[in-house]
């Protein structure tokens, strides 16, 4: 369980990182706070040649308000969202799904911009985060780039990124207070990856709604548009006009065959629904199962 | 450069300084080195325990500039100038000193070995809870497995602490605001302690590339019973029978495989080859044998191949069945796709059925465009290396070692 070799660098700032990448030859990977890549390198799933630590660019570790949206450093961690070093934009929100990531020592050196890079189906933010509209800021040396975090994420492990470039941050425009947020993921064991994940953002004053299924070995399913979810209309009533049979005709069209898994995934977005009915935020998100079974 | 060579770059320590226990301490560590190695190996703190060396067994778990942190997950350069603090380093620690007693008292462990990670773990739990919450400390636990005692003791232990402590006054600490943005031990600024030259890196990707040995596969089962299967289709605008004439040519469609590489046609219905299979960052390339069969009358075949990786570690056997007929617009072709495998060894552990077929689905599509091209007589549209859907012949691959934080 130890790494193949791999030479390492661990640049000062990003246009040392930049130029680092365009002549590095071989393959080189970036590692952040080394919570995913890190068990690849230890199981030799991943070996490459040169590891290039960035977490010591100052310009990856701030956050800011940009206007009303939140723009988070690519190396800002979990806990840092856990804990509220970094502005509230979504009324808890956030800090509340960076609570649930894996457990507190992973927290603590896993960050947001790894996690979206590494684009694991089964992990918290590409699911919440495309729930809340989030775009990443891509930096090349030819300049910087936006994409919608649906478009950033391509699929399993898959990611829009082109050789050279690096997710410099994240950006997250504030949920409005008008807006219902729900969260659900369902875990078998408290901390680990997500069988499936429910997350909807609800504006029922102005009748829209966004939904994402996450979880599902693909990129997260993303219902830009969530009236077909509430019978073709979204109002203060929409927990009760919740159709599950929608649901389940989108993850059928998605291609996922499993009646069993469509029948989870839809649950627990049954369940995100629900918790966006209620008039506080509700609880953190946690494992589904049983607390008092884990003794 | 030649492999040796780049092997020798590679490995060559790099100088690390950190505080340890209070002590700086200055050592020569290989860039691969993660610090439960580098406090175990180079300064015989042997308190740091490891268990599983991907983050979810809680034992390699210490202090990093005072927070938890897995030493399995953090490489020594990357945290040059931090604070390490080792459950060594908590003897004269109040609150450990308290834990200690608990455990005592509440049987709190047996074998010892998760424990130590236990305690830095527990320790957090004492500093930051505000009450003695069972479910939140349950939560709080849930990243450091024991496989012996249970955890009714030491749930009881950290529960007692905890209760003490807020009985004697002592509050809960905060957030801790004052602690800077990104990863606990990774200082700003800070240089690579190991530059390396530049040619390392691929160097030694080309070690690491070189051609695995063709796998032993004397005969192809006949009766072989996928672990896994799936479906996939896709039509082109072109009639079936020059589809299905295509199929036939097993260079061409090869050609439309990007990954995929021809090394030997021993008989007509025999080939050999690689094919090289990317999932994110995991790369894999496979080398075997297929073998392929096609019925005219129908407009079907069948194509069984079995394969393994560089080092022979994970081996795969898979078919894909294909049926060529008509599509629904007059002239193009529907090709339905019927793909079983079985994946053994190391890379099994990670499978995940939907994963391949995420990117089975993918390939297809880069595949149908291919082939479309082909079949119009122009060349196939330049795609990444590594895709391809021969990748449904071998079909394997899914690595999905992160899966694993939560499955041990």
């Amino acid at each position: 369980m130890k790494p193949a070799p791999f030479a390492f660098e661990r640049p000062r700032d990003l246009a040392a990182l930049l130029g680092r990448l365009a002549e590095a030859e071989g393959p080189a990977k970036l590692i952040a706070g080394g919570q995913s890549l890190g068990p690849m390198l230890n199981l030799r799933l991943v070996e490459p040649g040169l590891v290039i630590d960035i977490t010591g660019i100052p310009e990856l570790r701030a956050a800011r308000l940009d206007g009303g949206t939140l723009v988070l450093g690519a190396c800002v961690t979990h806990a840092d969202i856990e804990d509220g070093r970094v502005p509230d934009v979504t009324g808890g929100a956030m800090a509340r799904v960076a609570s649930a990531i894996a457990y507190r020592p992973v927290r603590n050196r896993g960050t947001v911009g790894g996690s979206l890079v590494h684009a694991d189906p089964a992990a918290d933010w590409v699911t919440a985060l495309t729930a809340l509209s989030a775009e990443v800021e891509i930096a090349g040396r030819s300049g910087r780039r936006r994409l919608a975090l649906e478009d950033f994420v391509t699929g399993a492990l898959d990611v829009a990124l082109e050789p050279g470039e690096v997710l410099a941050a994240v950006r997250v425009p504030a949920l409005p207070p008008s807006a219902a947020w729900g969260y659900v993921k369902h875990c078998a064991k408290l901390g680990e990856f997500a069988h499936a994940i429910g997350a909807v953002r609800i504006d029922a004053a102005a009748g829209t709604g966004r939904a994402v299924i996450g979880a599902i070995e693909r990129a997260p399913l993303l219902i830009a548009d969530a009236r077909p979810l509430f019978g073709g209309r979204i109002g203060a009533d929409f927990a009760g006009a919740f159709d599950p049979a929608a649901a389940e005709a989108a993850l059928r069209a998605a291609g996922m065959a499993d009646a069993v898994d469509r029948h989870v995934h839809v649950t627990v977005l049954a369940r995100a629904v629900a918790q966006a009915a209620r008039p506080s935020a509700g609880p953190a998100p946690t494992a589904t199962g049983r607390l008092s079974e884990a003794a | 450069m030649s492999a040796l060579s780049a092997e020798t770059i590679l490995d060559e320590p790099m100088p690390v300084g950190l505080t340890v226990n209070g002590r700086a301490v200055r050592v020569r560590v290989e860039p691969r080195t993660h610090l439960g190695d580098l406090v175990r190996d180079h300064l015989d703190l042997t308190g740091t325990h490891l268990g599983c060396e991907h983050g979810v067994c809680g034992a390699c778990t210490v202090l990093l500039d005072g927070e938890p942190a897995r030493a399995c997950l953090t490489f020594a350069g990357s945290c040059e100038g931090a604070s390490v603090t080792t459950i060594e380093g908590l003897d004269a620690d109040e609150i450990a000193g308290e834990l200690r007693t608990a455990f005592n008292r509440e049987h709190a462990l047996q074998c010892g070995y998760c424990t130590p990670g236990m305690l830095v773990a527990a320790r957090d739990l004492v500093l930051r809870l505000p009450e003695p919450d069972e479910r939140r400390i349950r939560a709080g636990l849930s990243g450091n497995l024991c496989r012996c005692t249970g955890y009714v003791g030491i749930v009881r232990a950290v529960r007692g602490v905890i209760a003490d402590r807020r009985a004697r006054g002592i509050p809960a600490r905060g957030a801790g605001a004052e602690r800077g943005l990104g990863p606990v031990g990774a200082r700003l600024g800070a240089a690579a302690a190991a530059r390396t030259p530049l040619a390392t890196a691929g160097a030694a990707s080309a070690a690491a590339g070189a051609a695995p040995a063709l796998a032993q596969v004397d005969e192809l089962a006949t009766d072989f019973r996928p672990a896994q299967s799936f479906a996939q289709d896709f039509t082109v605008s072109h009639p079936p029978e020059a589809v299905f004439a295509l199929f036939g040519d097993v260079a061409a469609v090869a050609a439309c495989l990007p990954g995929a590489v021809l090394t030997a046609r021993p008989a007509p219905d025999r080939v050999e080859g690689g094919l090289e299979v990317r999932i994110g960052p995991i790369k894999a390339l496979f080398r075997g044998r297929a073998r392929i069969e096609r019925d005219e009358a129908a407009r079907s075949g069948r194509i069984l191949g079995a394969g393994s990786d560089a080092g022979g570690r994970s081996a795969t056997e898979g078919e894909i069945r294909y049926r060529v007929g008509p599509g629904e617009a007059p002239g193009s072709a529907r090709v339905e796709l019927a793909v079983g495998y079985t994946l053994k060894g190391p890379l099994a552990q990670f499978g995940r059925p939907g994963l391949v077929r995420d990117l089975a689905g993918r390939l297809t599509a880069e595949f149908a465009r291919n082939l479309e091209a082909r079949l119009s007589g122009r060349a196939a549209p330049a795609t990444a290396p590594g895709l391809n859907p021969l990748r449904l012949l071998l079909d394997l691959v899914r690595a999905r070692w992160a899966a694993w934080r939560g499955r041990p």
